[in-house]
């Protein structure tokens, strides 16, 4: 992590005329009380006693930057990073504790679909309601209600109770009213994710006509690739502080080479936590594996179809005539999903002694997203003895965050090649 | 912050907004439309599912006055009073209105409050749009007034028209004490459930099912001077049952009492309002 000085900081709070959002140095803090105390009598009992305690921590601290306008703006970093916060600072829905906030504009908040539509109300009579909140006089809503139900395509429904819709119908009208604003600034907050693939590539669609009309897009999101597809720049918070900001394809590659460090150093401590998980009659001991990728770095973390190399150094107390080498890989619930040793090869290892180092390697691993475990054994050539057994503790994990590899269904890919032959 | 789009150059500036209390109401007026809207769902929908809709809002006064003219103008008998009917129904309207839009104000922010997480809306449009719904049913339940009144030969006197001047005062009262509540309620959420318990008490310290000669001198005493709505109910009922014009104590005090419950009422709101967002 490296994290801005002072002076990178201030030099990025200067207002330019451009800047449609600047945060000076914008902090919140939420007071959380340790313990929930329900009652007034409680509370003032506790408070003369001086035992209302709180636990008070910055959701955001310090943050400075400026957005300009006409801008697509990532926000990423992990859960409780702090961009919600953020969001809802610009929003006005929170005031920073400390700090300051200025937005130029009009600021519309793309809302989670249909939330804040009442069951028992008409469609119409929702959309002008939903239209209210969102700041818009009946004028306002007169002139865009007939584009609104034409893009939900609701004509024939747009006079029955909202009860009576299916909830496909329910997100098209909440979605319709949504994004029917005419904002300075746009906030999207993870809204994309919802809904069926061809709901997202009309939200999609959506977004794109207001990049066009120059409107101010604010986008916090967990998918990279979109961030990394449709912002221009990228701030990177973690535990409310400010890490970096910048072009959106550093940005997010320095976050996720965090997550992976992260991820590695967790999966890699793992490794060496489990004894119990080893047996045999140590002829030949397996000494350690390394889990490498095409670059021979150690790695736990690989995207589908990417090389990996695995070592297993060995060490043979007596010599041993033609032994198995093996491995297996686990799905986590223990699903056997492969199994290769060296006999299935052909290879014959003749007689071998002392150390030496066993490599396999896999040239497209097939493994989609999840988390996989490596057995290594040796065994002698028939089976029937089991030299050293390391039994799931060696795991990857596979992620294809930000590779634009989008195949999810089941458990590998076969690789093929789609072609048509009209 | 404008709503025009066209004037963009405006600029939210976190650090130089105005005093929130004159904020808010700034505000309000930009969001009138969205009050109105919340007044129209909360009318529209309360009776939507049932076969008699909106007359339930009618019809429920009337109920609740046949009830308790049957139990206490029966069984207990107060005496002198010239339609027992009529001199309930008209304390009950005011009562009503006054529980009702202070419940309101207060459960619409705690439940409603999730919005508030969401989008800026007028912290106090929840509270307003309360008031408005009261309004509106008081409004509509004139009409069985009226027919009770004829019905039980209350003559009917000019002193109905100025109606709308307690109706407003006891709006005004409720409207200061919703917004207490609501930021009482924000911060410990056990107050709307006690609050039922003290509206009954409340209720029953009132001269609405009684009249105030039946109390016993000390308590007479007590609940005509420090129980604030037995004013704007005493006014209510001046205009419409007994027909009579108020003394000037009897009209400015509850004006004193209206205006310094909703000034405390907003300025406390307002200055809490934006530590609810934190919380609710």
């Amino acid at each position: 992590m490296n994290l801005l000085t002072e002076s990178e900081l201030s030099s990025q709070s200067l207002l330019s005329p451009k800047d449609v959002i600047r945060l000076e140095k914008a902090s919140v803090r939420y007071r959380v009380p340790q313990e929930r105390i329900g009652t007034f009598k409680e509370y003032f009992i506790r408070r003369i006693q001086g035992k209302v305690k709180h636990r008070s921590f910055w959701a955001l601290d310090e943050v400075s930057f400026g957005v300009q306008r006409g801008e697509v703006f990532g926000l990423i970093g992990q859960n409780g990073a702090g961009k919600s916060t953020l969001l809802k600072l610009i929003a006005r829905v929170l005031q920073p504790s400390r700090g300051r906030v200025l937005v130029a504009g009009k600021v519309a908040p793309l809302l989670e679909m249909g939330a804040g539509f009442h069951p028992e109300l008409t469609g119409r009579e929702n959309v002008y309601l939903n239209g209210a909140m969102l700041g818009y006089t009946r004028q306002d809503m007169a002139k865009k209600f007939n584009q609104i139900v034409d893009f939900a395509e609701l004509w024939d429904f747009i006079d029955a109770p909202m009860r009576t819709y299916s909830s496909g119908m329910w997100a098209r009208l909440g979605f319709a009213v949504a994004t029917d604003v005419e904002a300075d600034v746009l906030i999207v907050d993870e809204v994309l994710a919802v809904g069926d693939d061809a709901f997202q590539r009309k939200s999609a669609e959506r977004i794109e006509a207001f990049k066009e009309k120059g409107v101010t897009i604010l986008l916090v999101t967990h998918n990279m690739s979109l961030v990394k597809q449709i912002c221009q720049r990228a701030a990177w918070l973690d535990q409310g502080k400010l890490i970096d900001i910048g072009s959106v394809e550093v940005v997010v590659d320095r976050y996720l080479q965090s997550v992976r460090d992260k991820e590695n150093r967790r999966l890699s401590e793992e490794q060496y936590d489990n004894q119990e998980r080893q047996w045999g009659s140590k002829k030949i001991e397996i000494k350690s594996v390394r889990i490498l990728d095409e670059t021979h770095q150690p790695q736990h973390i690989f995207y589908t179809g990417q090389p990996l190399i695995l070592e297993i150094d060995y060490l043979a107390n007596e010599p041993i005539e033609s032994p198995v080498f093996g491995i297996a890989v686990h799905r986590q619930d223990g699903l056997h999903i492969s199994g290769p040793n060296t006999a299935f090869s052909g290879l014959n290892l003749g007689k071998i002694s002392g150390e030496g180092t066993m490599v396999y390697k896999v040239p497209h691993l097939p493994l989609l997203p999840g988390k996989y475990y490596f057995s290594v054994a040796a065994t002698n050539s028939d089976d029937s003895e089991i030299f050293d057994y390391h039994d799931r503790l060696y795991p990857i994990q596979i992620d294809n965050l930000d590779r634009g590899i989008n195949e999810r269904y089941g458990l590998i890919t076969l690789q093929g090649e789609w072609h048509h032959n009209p | 912050m404008t709503f025009d789009t066209s004037q963009s150059s405006i600029i939210y500036d976190s650090a130089r907004r105005g005093h929130p209390a004159v904020e808010e109401l700034r505000q309000v007026y930009q969001y009138r439309y969205l009050i109105t809207q919340f007044v129209r769902r909360d009318v529209l929908t309360r009776y939507k599912r049932s076969v008699l809709g909106i007359a339930w809002t009618l019809l429920n006064p009337l109920g609740m006055m046949v009830v308790l003219t049957l139990a206490f103008s029966q069984i207990f008998r107060f005496g002198d009073i010239q339609s027992y009917p009529a001199y309930v129904l008209s304390g009950l309207l005011a009562w009503t209105f006054f529980s009702q839009v202070t419940t309101a104000a207060m459960v619409n922010l705690v439940w409603g409050g999730g919005m508030l997480h969401r989008i800026y809306l007028p912290r106090t449009s929840f509270a307003l749009a309360a008031v408005g719904t009261g309004l509106v049913n008081i409004t509509l339940s004139v009409i069985p007034l009226l027919l009770i009144l004829l019905v039980t030969r209350v003559p009917m006197h000019a002193t109905l028209l100025w109606m709308p001047i307690p109706i407003l005062l006891l709006a005004c009262f409720s409207l200061g004490v919703g917004l207490m509540l609501s930021t009482l309620a924000a911060f410990f959420p056990d107050v709307s459930e006690m609050y039922q318990i003290f509206l009954t008490a409340w209720m029953y310290l009132t001269p609405i099912i009684y009249p105030e000669e039946i109390l016993p001198e000390y308590l007479r005493f007590l609940v005509t001077t420090f129980n604030p709505v037995h004013h704007f109910v005493k006014l209510y009922r001046l205009s419409v049952y007994f027909g009579r014009a108020p003394t000037l104590d009897e009209l400015l005090i509850p004006t004193g009492i209206a205006l310094s419950f909703l000034i405390v009422g907003w300025l406390l709101f307002t200055n809490k309002a934006d530590e609810f967002a934190y919380r609710v």
